[in-house]
C-alpha cells in the first residue's frame, strides 16, 4: 500500500496533474476572495457613509464596524458564542472563503480524483497491479495519495488566504495567523477525506471515467438536495431527519474551539469516510477487473 | 506437493447470459510450456485472466501454483503475467514503471530487476521514455518484460509474439524455450506453429468448452502415427496393415500413406522402420517420412 502510495503521488506531481490542480484551486479562491473582499469593503464604505451622515464621531464608528464584525461572525457560526470568540481575530473574509471553499470542495475533489481507479479499471491496467498487490492496497494506496495531494494543495491555498488576510488586516498577528492556519487546515482536511473516499467509491463503480465523474455530482446533488429539503422542513416533519445522510450536515462546528464538539463533527466525516471506503473495496473485490 | 502449478476442474464463467467457458478441466505440470489454443472467441483469454485471478470463476474450482488465485496477495511474488489488452500506465516512463512494479512484488533489487527484464525483451533503449509513447511492438516488450521480473515460478502470456515484428517474436520464442524446465508457462495465441514449437502440452478450446487437451505429442500424434510421402510405386495397403504394431494404414490421396500404429507397445522408430523396408522391398519410392501431423491440422479437424 505504501509502495503505491508514493508512487501515485510522485506521478501526481511528475505529470503536473498538481500543478493544474493548484491553479484551478487558486484561481478559484483568488476570485472568491477578491469577490468577497470587495463585498465587505462596500459594505463598511457604506456603513461608514451613514455614520458619518448622522455625524457620528470615531468610536461610534468603530463600535459600528465591530457591530457589523460581530454580526456577520455570528451568522458564520449560527451564533454560538464560543466559536464565536475563538474566531474573533480571524478576518471575515478568510471564514467567508473557508465557508464557500466547504461548499465547492466535494465538487473540487470529484474533478481531481474521479480517474484514481476507472482510469485504470477500464484499460485494464490495473491488472499489472493485481497480480503483485492485495486489491484493498491499491485502493488504499490511490485514496492516500489522493489524500496527501489534497492536504499539500489545501494548505498552499489556505496559506496563500492567511497571508492576503494578514496584507489587508495588520492587526491579525502573526501567532493567531499560525494557530488559525493550522485550525482552518485541519478543518478542511477532515471535511474532505469524506469526500476523497466519496470520490474513490464513485470511480470504483464503474469502468468509464467519465461515468464516475457523472455519478460523483449526482451523488454531491443528492447531498446537497437533502440538506435544504431537511432544513427547509419543519421542526415535525420526518425529512428534516435526512440531513443526517448528508455530508456537508456535520461541517459547522469543524471550528469549534471545544475539543468534543469538533471531535463530534470530526468522527461524522470519519464514519462517512469509512462507510465510502469500505464500500469501495466491496465493490473493487467483488469485480471482474 | 502436487506436481501441477495449475488445475481447472470444471471452471465456467458466464457474461450475463453469454457462457464465454464452459465446463473446462485441465491441469497444467509444473515446469512446462502449456499452449491454449482456440479460435477468436474460444475462450482462451477468459481462461487466461481467471488464472491470473482478474476473473471470476462462475462455476468451478481453480488452482493456481495451490491457492486460488482470487485469495487476496496469494500470487505476490509468484506470477508473472502479460495480460492481452491491459494498457500501460500514462504518465510514466518505462524504467521508472518497471522499477514500481519490483517493488511492488518485494524484489530484493527492483532497478536491477527492471533493467534485466527489458535488456531480455530488447528494450533497454526505452528506459527513459514515457510509456504513451510507445509503439505498438515496444509496449507489448515492456509489458513482456514486467512479466519476466524476479522469475517468477509462473509465467502466464497471453499472445506474446502478437504484432511483434519476426526478430523480435523470435527472440520472445526463444525467452520461453529458455524458460522451460525451470518456469511454468502458459501461452495463449492463435499462432498455431509457434505453439507446436515451444509447448510440451496444449488444451484446444472451441466456443468457450475443452475440444481436446493433452501432451504436444498426443495432440499431434507423434507417438501412434506417421505418413509417408510417396514418389513413385504401387503401395499395397492390406501388406502393410499385416505388419507388426500396425493398426491401421490407408492412403491419404494419391502420394501420402498414413499409417497409425499402438505407439504403447510398438517404438515408433520400428514401426517406421518396417514399413519402410517392406515399401522399398516393393520398389516403392519414397520422398519423406513425417511424424504424427501438424497441429494446425488437428486443430482444423478439431474445430
Amino acid at each position: 500500500m505504501v509502495v503505491i502510495w508514493a508512487a501515485e503521488l510522485r506521478r501526481a506531481v511528475r505529470s503536473g496533474r498538481a500543478l493544474v490542480l493548484l491553479g484551478l484551486y487558486s484561481m478559484f479562491s483568488a476570485l472568491v476572495l477578491l469577490v468577497v473582499g470587495f463585498v465587505t469593503r462596500e459594505l463598511q464604505a457604506q456603513v461608514n457613509d451613514k455614520l458619518t451622515e448622522v455625524g457620528a464621531d470615531a468610536e461610534a464608528t468603530a463600535r459600528a464596524a465591530d457591530e457589523l464584525h460581530r454580526g456577520v461572525l455570528g451568522f458564520l457560526t449560527s451564533n454560538d458564542t464560543a466559536m464565536m470568540e475563538a474566531l474573533a481575530q480571524v478576518p471575515i473574509v478568510v471564514l467567508v472563503v473557508f465557508k464557500i471553499t466547504l461548499f465547492f470542495l466535494p465538487a473540487y475533489i470529484a474533478l481531481m480524483g474521479f480517474d484514481q481507479v476507472s482510469g485504470e479499471v477500464g484499460p485494464r491496467s490495473i491488472r499489472y497491479l493485481t497480480v503483485r498487490a492485495r486489491r484493498s492496497s491499491v485502493l488504499l494506496g490511490k485514496f492516500l495519495s489522493q489524500a496527501t495531494l489534497l492536504l499539500a494543495l489545501v494548505l498552499v491555498i489556505d496559506l496563500a488566504i492567511f497571508v492576503y488576510a494578514r496584507i489587508l488586516n495588520p492587526d491579525f498577528g502573526f501567532g493567531v495567523l499560525v494557530l488559525n492556519l493550522l485550525k482552518f487546515w485541519t478543518a478542511t482536511i477532515v471535511f474532505s477525506l469524506a469526500y476523497v473516499a466519496l470520490t474513490t467509491l464513485c470511480s470504483s463503480l464503474f469502468r468509464s471515467p467519465a461515468v464516475s465523474l457523472v455519478f460523483n455530482f449526482i451523488l454531491l446533488f443528492v447531498f446537497w438536495l437533502m440538506d435544504s429539503v431537511a432544513r427547509a422542513s419543519s421542526d415535525t416533519n420526518l425529512l428534516r431527519f435526512l440531513r443526517y445522510l448528508s455530508p456537508s450536515n456535520y461541517s459547522g462546528n469543524l471550528l469549534h474551539p471545544k475539543l468534543a464538539e469538533f471531535a463530534g463533527s470530526g468522527a461524522a466525516y470519519a464514519a462517512f469516510a469509512a462507510i465510502f471506503l469500505v464500500g469501495a473495496y466491496g465493490v473493487l473485490r467483488a469485480r471482474d477487473l | 506437493m502436487s506436481d501441477l502449478a495449475i488445475e481447472l476442474t470444471r471452471v465456467s464463467k458466464h457474461f450475463g447470459p453469454k457462457v464465454a467457458v464452459n465446463a473446462v478441466s485441465l491441469q497444467v505440470r509444473q515446469g512446462d510450456v502449456f499452449g491454449l489454443i482456440g479460435p477468436n472467441g474460444a475462450g482462451k483469454t477468459t481462461t487466461f485472466s481467471m488464472m491470473c485471478g482478474y476473473l471470476y470463476p462462475t462455476e468451478g474450482s481453480l488452482q493456481v501454483m495451490g491457492v486460488s488465485p482470487t485469495t487476496p496477495g496469494a500470487l505476490k511474488g509468484r506470477v508473472g503475467a502479460l495480460p492481452q489488452d491491459a494498457v500501460l500506465p500514462p504518465g510514466w516512463e518505462v524504467g521508472a514503471l518497471l522499477t514500481y512494479w519490483a517493488r511492488l512484488s518485494a524484489l530484493p533489487q527492483p532497478e536491477h530487476e527492471a533493467r534485466g527484464a527489458l535488456e531480455k525483451v530488447g528494450l533497454m533503449e526505452a528506459w527513459k521514455v514515457q510509456t504513451q509513447a510507445l509503439s505498438h511492438g515496444m509496449a507489448k516488450r515492456a509489458a513482456m518484460a514486467q512479466a519476466l521480473m524476479g522469475s517468477p515460478p509462473l509465467v502466464l502470456l497471453d499472445e506474446p509474439t502478437a504484432g511483434l515484428d519476426p526478430r523480435i517474436a523470435a527472440q520472445v520464442r526463444q525467452l520461453i524455450k529458455d524458460m522451460k524446465g525451470t518456469q511454468t508457462v502458459v501461452v495463449s495465441s492463435h499462432n498455431l506453429q509457434e505453439l507446436e514449437e515451444l509447448c510440451d502440452a496444449a488444451a484446444i478450446l472451441d466456443k468457450g468448452s475443452l475440444a481436446q487437451a493433452g501432451t504436444m505429442s498426443e495432440l499431434t500424434g507423434q507417438g501412434a502415427e506417421f505418413r509417408v510421402q510417396i514418389a513413385r510405386g504401387d503401395v499395397i495397403i492390406p501388406e502393410i496393415n499385416a505388419l507388426p504394431g500396425v493398426t491401421d494404414a490407408r492412403m491419404e490421396g494419391p502420394d501420402v500413406l498414413r499409417v497409425r500404429f499402438d505407439g504403447q507397445a510398438q517404438k515408433a522408430e520400428e514401426v517406421i522402420s518396417r514399413t519402410v523396408g517392406h515399401l522399398l522391398q516393393h520398389q516403392v519410392l519414397i520422398l519423406g517420412v513425417s511424424r504424427g501431423r501438424r497441429l494446425e491440422d488437428r486443430v482444423l479437424q478439431l474445430l
